[in-house]
């Protein structure tokens, strides 16, 4: 097994393991939890790529660089999001007293 | 690979498994927080320290920080709910089949599996030159997006304190009265 | 090309458009003087097959010229704007909106494709419905706007069918493509003539709506509720313009249908004498340009479907100056004395504006054709044309032609004998009663930068007509020679419409003049020959029959049929609702169940 194989299937394991959190988890910062497990392993892909690189046609360098850049991204969109779904929780939580998931459900047709 | 890698890999993993099975949030945040350090190491032997830097800021310092506030914040939100045995089972069943076959595609037909090593020099100042030059819109976007997910997050989160409410000021003027009443 | 939208800071406003309309003038007249290194860019835009879809700009010569009238007109009467706009509080809006005119109307004049030329006649359109409508706390000015909007429709959807036609024959939206393919497919296929014949037809019910010909030409009198520098962007080079511009921006496709030139010829020299009668009985002085407007388009249109390239487009630039001019000095006596009839106005005492009336002397002399005034020369050039088009159609038309000639000259004597009499003071209020009061409650006289425009105008009117060559030299179309046999039908028709003009309205004592005295004539003429009235009657009689049948068929067979389905759909939503649990995690479980389908798909099926 390469490097790159290996890491690519620790991306899938994390990818795998955060949807299950979003989808069998209750509790709202739990599912927030799988989300951040995903993204990271959006991220490992990322360096992973860059550093086992693939781009051959492009100049080494900027291709390390582009998949340090992707990573830097994503780490800062999450950043983001986890500050808008934290936010959102506790508006939730103010106002539901509760985070469970399954309380919320004002869009059943 | 080296031994610390696979360390490094293996702690990540059952930081993960953590995260995701215990049914204490706190729990759950603190075994985020070891998979997330571990991944940074990673990044690290991975070539990018930087990154792995960044990661330890943002993730560890930062997002599972702000999670267990939230945790404190909200009482409810600390407590564990107890998921039903089958809600778990079709959940992993999912999880389990995605894995299965992204692991077999990746095992069988990663076109790229064999290919070397890059042998880049991964020094930050680079990182710096390229984020403020080819992909210069796209920082100034990110920081602009940043700076919008902050606004949004207090508004949400503000929205509906006490001092919002019409009714406030007069309840804050009573309660100001009778404090000096007596 | 500017567009700048800003409300709020009217000044601001008024000083951004007039910078970019100065800057868009000195750029549309150093395209016109250099010859531009290249003649035609565009940027692709989308491909759709085989067909390219690009925005962009044709250089060619009419386009520069046109172009250059455009931009040099605007400016004018964008400066001109500031005084007369000076107490309006909507003059943000109206400097924007001007911008946004001109700009589609130099987005027409250089557009290189049939989409591109379609977008902006629209958008000039647009433009004009606002501008029109400007005042639109007034209920006659959102009527005219939509009567506008409404009439110059009609004629677009012919021109859009038109277009339609021609990228199926052409197989190509670029202009100049189109119209050599046209030619080729004439050359070889001498049956596909019908064809061609039909395209121009559609094209010119297009033309017919937007420059205002007669039967579609309703809408151009009442559009002057809108502004006056409106009426005079309107009247000169924008909008009327833009249908001549197309005439000539087809001349080749119209060539080579020899049925629709014989027709448009003879409609378009019909309109010239009927409006031009139209305009001798009117009292608003902004209706009697309005008419005139309508009658040198149709001399205009006439050349043009004579051939005579050079002449139209010469008589359109010198029309543009010469109109643009009336219309501002007619706003200038409007600011000035708050009255829009002639009468009123010369007994207000018109005659002491004494630049303004200069404007107007000036204007009319180009107008009515006296020689050596820019008028004169292009209309001279576009009857020498049409004079020698041989067939009846054509000398049909140069008979109307002449016909109106004389006419205009009448009118414009008219008006300015009406103008300059010296204020009686018996009449004076038996005068005012008649008038229609007009929008400005308070009376300004012209503020130095009006009376530089009108100024400006005036020595371009004079300049414009040593302008004929140099046209003929750019379009690559010599002008024809002005034979004196060919110009006295013309200019004993002058001679006598003045003659007539100055015997009925020249002299202090003057009675009843010639017009009024056929009573039935009189009062069909100013009722516009009754058309607004038959459009009422038989058009939207028409239509409202036509409307209430279908509110039979509906009620009786499409709403049961409507009903149905409502019926049916609201089933099927209900059923669709109790799927919708509401539960986050189901539908991320959709998803998820997907996403592993990939997956798995990725893993096994490769």
């Amino acid at each position: 097994m390469t490097p790159l194989t290996a890491f690519t299937l620790l991306a899938a394991a994390l990818f795998a393991m955060g949807l299950y959190a979003v989808l069998a988890r209750r509790n709202l910062i739990a599912m927030l939890i799988g989300i951040e497990l995903m993204l990271n392993a959006a991220s490992l892909n990322a360096l992973a790529f860059g550093r086992y690189g693939a781009l051959v046609d492009v100049d080494p360098a900027l291709a390390a660089v582009s998949g340090q850049l992707l990573a830097l991204f994503i780490i800062g969109l999450a950043a983001a999001e986890a500050a808008i779904a934290l936010a959102i929780i506790l508006a939730v939580h103010r106002h539901r007293q509760s985070v469970d998931v399954d309380a919320l459900d004002t869009l059943q047709g | 690979m080296s031994v610390v890698t696979l360390v490094l890999m293996a702690l990540c993993l059952l930081g993960a498994l953590v995260a995701v099975s215990v049914r204490d949030i706190v729990h759950a945040i603190f075994g985020l927080a070891t998979a997330l350090l571990a991944l940074a190491g990673l990044f690290t032997t991975l070539g990018s320290p930087f990154v792995g830097a960044m990661e330890v800021l943002i993730y560890v310092g930062g997002i599972s920080v702000a999670m267990i506030f939230a945790v404190m914040l909200s009482p409810q939100a600390g407590k564990g709910l107890r998921e039903t045995p089958a809600r778990r089972f079709g959940a992993a069943v999912i999880a389990a089949l995605f894995f299965a076959g992204t692991g077999l595609a990746l095992l069988n037909d990663t076109p790229v599996a064999d290919s070397p090593e890059a042998p880049g020099v991964f020094a930050p100042a680079a990182l710096g030159h390229a984020l403020l030059g080819d992909w210069l819109i796209a920082f100034e976007v990110l920081s602009l997006v940043l700076l919008l997910a902050i606004i949004g997050a207090v508004l949400i989160a503000v929205r509906e304190a006490p001092a919002r409410d019409p009714a406030a000021p007069q309840n804050s003027q009573a309660a100001t009265g009778e404090k000096v009443a007596p | 090309m500017a567009f700048a939208l800003l409300r709020r800071h009217a000044t601001a406003a008024a000083s951004v458009v007039i910078a970019s309309g100065a800057v868009t003038a000195l750029a549309t007249l150093w395209l016109l003087l250099e010859t531009p290194a290249v003649d035609s860019k565009i940027w692709p835009w989308l491909t759709l097959g085989q067909t390219e879809l690009g925005f962009g700009v044709l250089l060619d010569a009419r386009a520069r010229l046109m172009g250059a009238v455009v931009g040099v007109i605007t400016l004018c009467v964008q400066v001109y704007s500031t005084g007369y706009m000076a107490h309006d509080p909507g003059r943000g809006r109206f400097f924007a909106l001007l911008a946004l005119f001109e700009w589609a109307m130099l987005g027409f004049a250089y557009s290189p494709n049939l989409l591109q030329a379609f977008i902006f006649w629209e958008l000039v359109g647009l433009a004009s419905f606002f501008l029109i409508g400007f005042w639109y706390q007034r209920p006659e000015a959102i009527a005219a706007a939509k009567k506008a909007f409404i009439m110059t429709r009609i004629g677009d959807v012919a021109m859009l069918v038109g277009l339609v036609l021609l990228f199926t024959l052409a197989h190509t939206l670029d202009i100049r493509e189109s119209l050599a393919a046209v030619a080729e497919t004439a050359r070889q296929f001498p049956r596909s003539h019908a064809l061609i014949e039909v395209i121009a037809a559609l094209l010119f019910v297009g033309i017919i709506g937007k420059s205002a010909q007669f039967p579609l030409h309703t809408w151009l009198p009442d559009a002057m509720a809108g502004p006056t520098p409106v009426s005079a962007l309107l009247h000169s080079a924008t909008m009327v313009a833009a249908g001549v511009f197309l005439f000539a921006r087809f001349e080749e496709l119209f060539l080579l249908a020899p049925i629709t030139r014989n027709v448009a010829l003879a409609l378009t020299a019909f309109t010239a004498l009927f409006a031009a009668l139209l305009a001798a009985v009117q009292d608003d002085i902004k209706r009697v340009w309005a008419y005139s407007s309508i009658s040198q388009l149709g001399t205009m249109l006439a050349g043009l479907a004579a051939a005579g390239l050079s002449a139209g487009l010469f008589h359109l630039t010198t029309h543009a100056a010469f109109k643009a001019l009336l219309f501002l000095s007619a706003g200038a006596l409007i600011h000035h004395h708050g009255t829009q009839d002639l009468r009123a106005l010369g007994q207000a005492g018109a005659r002491r504006d004494r630049l303004t009336m200069l404007g107007i002397l000036v204007g009319g002399a180009a107008l009515a054709g006296i020689p050596g005034f820019a008028g004169f020369a292009s209309k001279e050039a576009v009857l020498t044309v049409v004079h020698g088009v041989p067939g009846r159609a054509a000398a049909l038309g140069f008979a109307l032609l002449v016909a109106g000639a004389g006419v205009t000259a009448y009118y414009v004597g008219r008006v300015v004998f009406l103008l300059l009499r010296p204020p009686n003071p018996a009449l004076a209020h038996a005068d005012d009663a008649g008038h229609a009061p007009h929008a400005h409650a308070e009376h300004h006289p012209p503020t130095f930068w009006m009376l530089a425009a009108i100024l400006t105008l005036s020595a371009l009117t004079l300049a414009l007509v040593f302008a004929g060559p140099s046209i003929a030299a750019l379009i690559g179309q010599p002008l024809p020679e002005l034979a004196l046999s060919h110009a006295i039908p013309g200019l004993s028709a002058v001679v006598i419409g003045l003659a007539l003009a100055t015997f009925d309205f020249g002299r202090r004592s003057a009675g009843a003049s010639l017009l009024e005295r056929i009573g039935p004539l009189h009062r069909a003429l100013k009722a516009g020959f009754y058309l607004d009235a038959i459009y009422e009657k038989v058009v939207v009689g028409a239509a409202l029959a036509v409307a209430r049948a279908l509110h039979v068929i509906e009620a009786r067979v499409l709403d049961a049929a409507g009903d149905l389905t409502g019926r049916f759909t609201l089933g099927m939503g209900e059923g669709t609702s109790r799927g919708q649990s509401g539960q986050l995690q189901r539908y991320i479980g959709v998803a998820a169940v997907l996403l592993a389908m990939v997956a798995l798909w990725l893993g096994f099926a490769r």
